[in-house]
């Protein structure tokens, strides 16, 4: 019996798998091949960095109990805001219906989906039992606690990406217009309730306080709109569906948001600077300390303050850099800068001892270093997701469909707002969805329907298909 | 694994207290319970204390508490609500022997990496009024050197002394707050304990506590019920308190620096200390209130 996956259909005998695996392998471009071997090798480094971590493997990890939370609490974040701030960028198209804005709609929210799993792939190692976890917040909740209000939040943004997905790709649009209002709006209360997590730490001065939530629905900002950046870049340079609408518009946005939140990130993190050095209160000043001139300071100056926020800057400010490569170097930039920064933000909260803890002198600083298998589980997790979405890329299509553009989620459902009609010039309704639909009446500019490189067309049924 | 036996020195200083007499007098009631025990378990190979730690459970407890004056009749249930336990930790007559390091290890399965401890003896040297060195090489646990181990201090030293540690079972406590399964929790009569059976092994509460009290059991240890990779931490030892013995660190302090027993009991040792001594909490400013207090500390020690 075939299979059909992505409109192909499938021949499940392994032999006949192996072979045609064989054959789309020889098929590939070299520079593709290479890719994907990359990304294979570095997800089998993550694959039995995972399988040592697995419980009760807990030893393998770096972390002590005066450093409870290591790298993989930092990925976790990181990759919890990113999903956040892929829909919190895309959100200015995909809710507020603004042009520029919509052709991100279909990939920020695969990638999104993505980033969510390899979060909660991330937590799941690193928690001694997961599976509790599951158990313990359905049947023993503690509304008291912002992390269990963070699983809630994550939970049920988790349940809305993929209603916003499959509505997505199955074209049933008034579902998928509800999704991703209710996704966005998810998609800034969860990193709230993640900086919760550490704010409301009166012990730990460093996190503690209101100013702690919001900063990191800035960063999941900055890291959503940067990974956009680097994927409309491949989108670019690759010449994938509706590359031509994302030079145009997609890129420019990105430009313009990237620019915008790497300047807010800026005073962020002055100020987050600026604050520690007031006075000498204790584990505020320790922490900033070890940031300027400590442990910390490396990693702060190198890659948050020269790598993650000037240099982005510059590339997007500058003439001469004003083209999509220099885009893709500052936003990857960006990211790097991130996670660094991120990982700061974990460590910088733990580096003045609470107490002393026994065996260990509480001056100057408490000592954490990332293991191997912490690193390997990271590497593994960045490298898993590069993987899945570019199997994505290849396998789903990914050319823009009109859902947003005639919806209209501040006019009617039926998508007869004028003002958004309007703004995107898309003249039709969504249509029904049918398996052989064919582009509808294409605007100006006539972009193809489907991935130069995608092998399956399958058609979004919109029947306005850019 | 160390078999060190508890002890109690009569006549050792600090030991003058108006509860001392009825101490005295169920401390050598309560000898013949690990003599007994021992016997019984001769052959078994057990220590005496891992025996009592094993079969303990508070709904079996019977006996009189020597720490407070409230008594629960031999074979009567253990009443939660008619107790709110307390610790007063006199920092100025510890002298950082390390036994009640010792005891609690063994008492507890605490695992015998020295960064890992319920309970810790920190030694706290001060150049002058605004800062403070704090050590505690190994715990204080008998047998390591302080020489050369406590951090360096510029200038004459000022003040030093030993300050035992452990959890404060705060009234209002930051790790049960933060739980997000409920596996931490405060009981009725003043003490934070840890489901085992509830942990997902997150850290949360081990990063809320300002006070370090907590620790995730590695992977090769476990708690005394036998599970690891989940926080754990001092309970006063609740199996002994519940039982109407004292836990196992005030038990074997030669100095009796570490005075234990029941609020609500206005005879206790601790309500007499609380009554006739000034003493303060650790981190008050945090609005943790902590159950355990402190004679004879420093402002600095926040």
């Amino acid at each position: 019996m075939a299979v059909r996956v992505a409109g192909r259909a499938l021949n499940p005998d392994p032999r006949a798998l192996a072979s045609g695996l064989r054959r789309a392998i020889d098929a590939m471009p070299r520079p593709l091949r290479a890719w994907y071997g990359i990304l294979v090798v570095l997800c089998l480094v993550g694959a039995v960095g995972a399988a040592l971590a697995i419980p009760p493997g807990w030893e393998v990890l770096g972390t002590s109990p005066s450093f409870e939370w290591g790298i993989l609490i930092a990925a976790y974040v990181f990759f919890a805001i990113t999903t956040s701030g892929l829909c919190l960028a895309s959100s200015l198209g995909t809710v507020f219906g603004i042009e520029m804005f919509i052709p991100l709609e279909k990939r920020h929210a695969i990638l999104a989906l993505f980033c969510l799993v390899t979060a909660f792939g991330i937590i799941a190692l690193d928690l001694h039992y997961p599976v509790r976890m599951v158990f313990g917040a359905v049947l023993s909740p503690s509304l008291r606690s912002p992390m269990w209000w963070m699983g809630v939040f994550y939970g049920a943004y988790l349940v809305f990406l993929v209603i916003e997905v499959a509505s997505m790709f199955t074209g049933r649009w008034r579902i998928h217009r509800v999704a991703c209002v209710l996704s966005s709006i998810t998609a800034i209360v969860a990193p709230t309730t993640l900086g919760a997590v550490f704010g409301v730490l009166a012990s730990r001065p460093y996190w503690h306080g209101a100013f702690t939530p919001p900063a990191m629905v800035s960063a999941a900002l900055l890291s959503g709109t940067a990974l956009l950046g680097i994927v409309f870049y491949a989108v670019h340079r690759f010449q994938l569906a509706g590359f031509e609408r994302a030079e145009r518009l997609a890129i420019p946005a990105i430009r313009l948001l990237l620019t915008i939140i790497l300047a807010v990130t800026v005073l962020v993190v002055g100020w987050q600077v600026a604050w520690g050095l007031y006075g000498d209160v204790p584990g505020l000043s320790t922490a900033t300390a070890a940031i300027l001139a400590g442990p910390l300071a490396l990693p702060f100056w190198l890659l948050r303050i020269v790598l993650g926020l000037a240099v982005p800057l510059v590339l997007l400010v500058l003439p001469r850099t004003r083209m999509p490569g220099g885009l893709a170097a500052a936003a990857g930039l960006a990211m790097l800068g991130l996670f660094a920064d991120r990982a700061i933000f974990v460590f910088a909260g733990q580096v003045a001892p609470s107490t002393a803890v026994a065996g260990v002198a509480s001056a100057p600083f408490a000592a954490y270093a990332p293991s191997p298998v912490e690193l390997a589980i990271v590497v593994g997790a960045v490298a898993a997701l590069a993987l899945a979405y570019t199997l994505a890329e290849r396998c789903l299509p990914m050319g823009e469909h009109s859902g947003h553009a005639t919806g209209a989620f501040l006019g009617s459902a039926s998508g007869s707002d004028p003002a958004a009609s309007r703004a995107t010039k898309v003249p039709s309704a969504p249509a029904p969805v049918t398996a052989t639909a064919r582009p509808g009446p294409v605007p100006a500019p006539a972009i193809p329907a489907v991935a130069v490189v995608s092998a399956a067309p399958l058609d979004d049924g919109t029947g306005g298909m850019l | 694994m160390r078999k060190t036996a508890p002890v109690t020195d009569p006549t050792a200083p600090g030991q003058r207290s108006p509860a001392l007499s009825r101490r005295r007098v169920l401390q050598l009631g309560l000898a013949a319970v690990p003599a007994v025990c021992g016997a019984r378990l001769l052959g078994s190979g057990f220590s005496p204390s891992e025996a009592t730690v094993r079969a303990a459970e508070p709904e079996a407890a019977i006996g009189t508490n020597p720490a407070g004056g409230a008594t629960a009749a031999a074979g009567a249930a253990y009443d939660p609500s008619a107790h709110q336990w307390a610790f007063v930790m006199d920092t100025t007559t510890c002298i950082g022997c390390g036994r009640c390091v010792d005891a609690c290890k063994q008492e507890n399965h605490v695992p015998t990496d020295p960064k890992l401890n319920r309970t810790w003896v920190e030694l706290h040297v001060q150049a002058d009024e605004w800062s403070v060195s704090v050590s505690s090489p190994a715990g204080a646990e008998p047998g390591t050197p302080i020489d050369g181990a406590a951090p360096a201090v510029a200038g004459p030293v000022r003040n030093a002394y030993f300050v035992p540690r452990l959890c404060m079972q705060c009234e209002n406590p930051p790790c049960t707050w933060v739980c997000p399964v409920s596996a931490t929790y405060r009981t009725e009569d003043g003490v934070i304990l840890v489901d085992e059976k509830r942990c997902i092994g997150c850290g949360y509460c081990v990063i809320a506590c300002p006070y370090g009290a907590r620790y995730m059991v590695p992977a090769g240890d476990t708690t005394p019920k036998g599970v690891s990779g989940i926080a754990d931490k001092c309970t006063f030892c609740y199996h002994r308190i519940t039982r109407g013995m004292l836990p196992a660190c005030a038990e074997v302090c030669p100095v009796n620096a570490r005075v234990f027993g029941d609020l609500n009991d206005p005879t206790s040792a601790v309500s007499v200390a609380l009554d006739q001594k000034r003493v303060r909490a650790m981190k008050p400013a945090l609005g943790t209130r902590p159950r355990v207090y402190y004679t004879g500390l420093e402002g600095e020690v926040d």
